[in-house]
């Protein structure tokens, strides 16, 4: 399997099964300024842990800009005990467009020693911009650590100010910010398609 | 001699599957103070865990006495009403749960078994009061949540004050010492020793001399492989610091 | 542990028993002739039947909703008295029944008001000390107490019947403003068979002396309950408001469907808890009451504050929303819950809080806790309009698994259209740690009672919001409601 899916370039499977030990990391771009990127996109993926121990890394990255919509529907069930789940999602929304999380994390009555974590962490850029996330947990067994943590907001203004005191512009500064708020996604692709989304 | 307090014979126990005591027989006499020492991994915390009745661990074969009573048969609390008390190396936090509140349960729990009636609120602050003098801890402790935010030494004494109020029998200290400072050592050692009296008696369960400079046992046992290689004196310590677990075997 | 969990079962509900007394009840069934024999026999203003008409056009053409993480059974409407309430006595047709009176008492609610004793207590210290309740059994409001100690300060606290009667303009004004007839398929249900409630006015400036309470008690057989509740706090006025209810124990379902609404000016205060402990049906799930219940509040001015805090025992099933309209800049408010479920209990409660006002704030804390073969859901949603520059939210959703067999989950929505404003979601699921209960058990601390310490100080951060009134009670039904969930 690849590593790492640009939408619109690549085809993401809708269904993964892992099996016993098995291992998968995974990377989901979508940027809408992306040449052949859709201007809407309907993303389902369920990934299900099926055999003992298994584990999987997952971290997806989105940019929507003008009147793009998305949609990202990440299922990863585990079906299987001892297996272990991460999720970071990290996405900017700007202009008119709306970007969905919907992330579902569930644990099978059985499955115990489950470890899953689920992050999702949306930016505004502009009113009139949408983010909505929905992580959910749906948990059938009682010997699990699973967490997830969702949030919204915009740039740190503080931070903003302090690097312009340093006399870095303001432009500059804020796509600084940005780059360090999307670094711990950015950092797993390859570097000529890190450069090309942050242009 | 005293009589018998606890009597552990052939002791067969371990965890996940895994054997780890290997045939452990112990008598302790009421108003002794046992050392057990040995490397890491010797068994000395399963020895600990087994006597309090932890579930996570299994018996497989052998017995134990306690006041004359089947221990293995009694759930961990009725072993607590009989008057055994674990000072746990790794103290938990109870989240949300006050030291009094967490005191008073255990203390009401225990005066219910022997059916006495439960303290007034009075009596029991005045007991809070004397005890947590005695072991020299902040009057402000009994109204933190139980471990939440405490350091390793304030952890450890607060185990000691506990055992205070409960009076036990039977005392197992399970390296107690550990993540102590010198100062804060002396005082759970003095603590221990002024609780000890003719009719109780302890298990004190370490790695190294320091905490016996202050707790002087009448016995010593070396744990190793999961089973009780050496007993002797307390001169055995100054020996296993001398020359190592290695060098007295 | 495992026989620990199974020893829990088999507790009591002691609020079970049933008040042998007289009622009288209208024909089974729903339809708009049943509606105009309650408006009827309620005497009210043609107005309200109006309103109640209507609502039950809307709930014709409804749905019971199925998105809840709910096995709702199959509701036979037809099969349900809308109305019961006890005779009153030709002879004596003002004075409480006796057997009510004893029924109260026998819950610790009190309908006597202590008298002050002459130069022992202030005025204040008497009224702080004391809790004006509203009861209601079955379809009608039974007494309200202090009502004339509260009137002195232009506080109106009466049955909602009354309210009709004496304060029309008020309750026409505010009725169905927060919550509206056609809001969801149970609040149109209430809106078209409510019988009775609550209606409390704190006028402007007015700090309410004393906690405010309903008390809901259903008795009657083949009935459901469907009371409303009414509450504005004019400018700046404040009020604590509590509110509690049971059920005897019965084989039978029953379905409870309220409707509470709250209107807060500006700068008013208004702290609404629940303790809800409605019979939750046997270990083997038969009986227990169906909860479906519409609360919403609106914070309606600049810097008006509600604030909610339930837990939850009762009940087979739990549909509950409490939730804030954050309209007024400023404006702030807040949802703690615990929300206990054991055997075949389900629950699925959370809030929404909806930002439209400049700099507004909500958090919510919610605890979950599932033993048995229960299931237990957090449900939430969290708004930013467009509008609400700076709005903040912060939401932590912990649940705890007690034993192999139950469900715990978060469905949480965070939808922003706001770029300034910060939203902050956090959930955990973990099980009672076995390290904590053993701890316990080593000091002598019985299992059962281990689990119960643990789980009240998991829940600590919302119980000490409650009222003292209520904190106690609500621990103990914690405790007494996981019996037989640990061995």
């Amino acid at each position: 399997m690849k590593s790492v899916y640009i939408i619109g370039r690549d085809t993401l499977p809708q269904s993964i099964s892992l099996g016993e030990g098995e291992q998968l990391s995974l990377t989901i771009v979508y940027a809408s300024a992306l040449e052949g990127a859709p201007a809407e996109a309907d993303i389902p993926l369920t990934v299900s842990l099926d055999g003992r121990g298994a584990s999987l890394d997952i971290a997806g990255l989105y940019i929507c800009k003008g009147e793009s919509r998305l949609r990202l529907k990440v299922d990863v069930r585990h079906n299987a005990c001892g297996c272990t789940s991460r999720q970071l999602f990290k996405g900017l929304v700007a202009d008119q467009a709306k970007a969905v999380f919907d992330g579902l994390v569930y644990v099978a009555h059985g499955a115990q020693k489950t470890s899953a974590a689920q992050e999702s962490h949306a930016i505004l850029l502009s009113a009139g911009a949408v983010a909505e996330n929905r992580p959910q947990l749906e948990i059938y067994a009682d010997d699990v650590e699973c967490s997830h943590g969702a949030t919204c907001g915009q740039l740190n203004d503080d931070e903003l100010f302090y690097m312009r005191s340093r006399g870095i512009p303001e432009d500059e500064a804020r796509r600084l910010q940005i780059l360090s708020f999307l670094s711990p996604v950015l950092s797993r692709l390859p570097e000529d398609l890190a450069e090309s989304i942050m242009k | 001699m005293n009589e018998v307090l606890l009597e552990i014979k052939d002791l067969h126990a371990g965890i996940e599957g895994k054997e780890i005591l290997k045939g452990v027989n112990l008598t302790i006499r009421r108003g002794e103070i046992h050392a057990v020492m040995g490397p890491n991994g010797a068994g000395k915390s399963t020895l600990s865990a087994v006597l309090a009745g932890k579930p996570s661990y299994t018996v497989t074969s052998g017995s134990v006495t306690f006041a004359g009573k089947d221990l293995l048969a009694m759930s961990p609390e009725e072993r607590a009403w009989a008057g055994l008390f674990l000072s746990f190396q790794y103290p938990v936090e109870i989240p949300g749960v006050s030291f009094t509140a967490f005191m008073k349960a255990a203390l009401a729990a225990k005066r219910k078994a022997a059916g006495l009636p439960e303290l007034s609120p009075a009596e029991f602050l005045r007991l809070l009061k004397e005890k947590m003098a005695f072991v020299q801890m902040k009057p402000e402790f009994i109204k933190r949540e139980v471990g939440v935010g405490f350091s390793g030494g304030e952890k450890k004494r607060a185990e000691v004050f506990q055992m205070a109020m409960l009076e036990p029998v039977l005392s197992i200290l399970d390296e107690t010492d550990s993540g102590l400072d010198v100062d804060a050592l002396r005082i759970v050692a003095e603590g221990v020793m002024n609780l000890h009296t003719e009719q109780t008696s302890a298990i004190v369960i370490t790695h190294y001399q320091r905490l016996l400079d202050y707790i002087v046992p009448d016995v010593v046992h070396v744990l190793k492989d999961g089973v009780i290689v050496r007993t002797a004196g307390r001169e055995l310590v100054a020996q296993i610091e001398e020359k190592g677990y290695e060098g007295i075997l | 542990m495992d026989e620990t969990i199974k020893e829990l079962a088999g507790q009591e509900y002691s609020q079970g028993f049933v008040t042998e007394v007289e009622q009288e009840f209208v024909p089974k069934g729903l339809n708009e002739d049943i509606i105009r024999t309650i408006s009827k026999i309620k005497g009210e203003p043609d107005w309200l039947l109006d309103f109640r008409l209507d609502a039950f056009r809307r709930w014709q053409g409804m749905k019971q909703p199925s998105w809840g993480h709910l096995h709702l059974p199959e509701i036979d409407y037809q099969n349900i008295i809308y109305y019961a309430a006890p005779k009153k006595r030709s002879s004596r047709p003002t004075e409480i029944d006796p057997a009510l009176m004893e029924t109260f008492d026998k819950l610790g609610i009190p309908l006597r008001e202590r008298e002050v004793l002459a130069g022992v207590k202030s005025k204040e210290e008497y009224e702080s000390e004391n809790v004006a309740v509203d009861a209601v059994f079955d379809s009608v409001s039974v007494k309200t107490t202090f009502r004339s100690a509260l009137a002195e300060k232009g506080i109106i606290f009466c049955s909602f019947s009354e309210a009709v009667r004496e304060h029309p303009d008020l309750v026409r004004k505010y009725l169905a403003s927060v919550v509206p007839a056609g809001d969801n398929y149970f609040a149109a249900l209430n809106s078209a068979v409510f019988s009775d409630g609550s209606f409390c006015y704190i006028p402007k400036g007015v700090k309410c002396p004393m906690e405010l309470s309903s008390y809901f008690r259903i008795n009657a057989s083949g009935t459901g309950q469907f009371e409303r509740t009414l509450i504005v706090a004019d400018e700046g006025s404040s009020l604590s408001y509590m509110e509690g209810c049971t059920a005897p124990m019965r084989d039978e379902q029953q379905l409870h469907a309220a409707v509470v609404e709250i209107v807060v000016e500006k700068d008013a205060d208004v702290r609404y808890s629940t303790v809800q402990n409605w019979y939750p049906g046997d270990a083997q799930g038969r009986g227990g009451i169906l909860n479906l219940v519409t609360k919403r509040g609106i914070c309606k001015g600049s810097g008006s504050h509600l604030s909610w805090t339930q837990v939850e025992t009762g009940s087979a099933i739990t549909w509950k929303y409490p939730s804030t309209i954050l309209k007024g800049d400023w404006s702030s408010s807040e949802f703690y819950s615990v929300a206990l479920t054991n055997n075949f209990q389900q629950a699925d409660t959370g809030t929404k809080m909806i930002h439209i006002g400049r700099g507004t704030r909500s958090r919510i804390v919610s605890k979950g806790i599932s033993a048995g073969r229960s299931e237990n859901s957090y449900r939430g949603l969290v708004r930013m309009n467009p509008g609400a520059e700076g709005a903040r939210n912060y939401s932590q959703c912990d649940s705890l698994l007690i034993g192999s067999d139950c469900g715990a989950h978060t469905f949480p929505v965070v939808h922003s259209a706001c770029p300034t404003a910060v939203v902050e979601h956090e959930a955990t699921t973990s099980k009672i740690s076995e390290d904590q209960l053993f701890y316990l058990q080593q000091r002598g601390i019985a299992a059962e009672d281990a689990v119960g310490l643990i789980v009240n100080g998991y829940a600590r951060e919302v119980l000490q919001r409650l009222p003292m009134e209520f904190a106690a009670e609500a621990q103990k039904l914690l405790s007494v409601s996981l019996e037989g969930a640990i061995g």
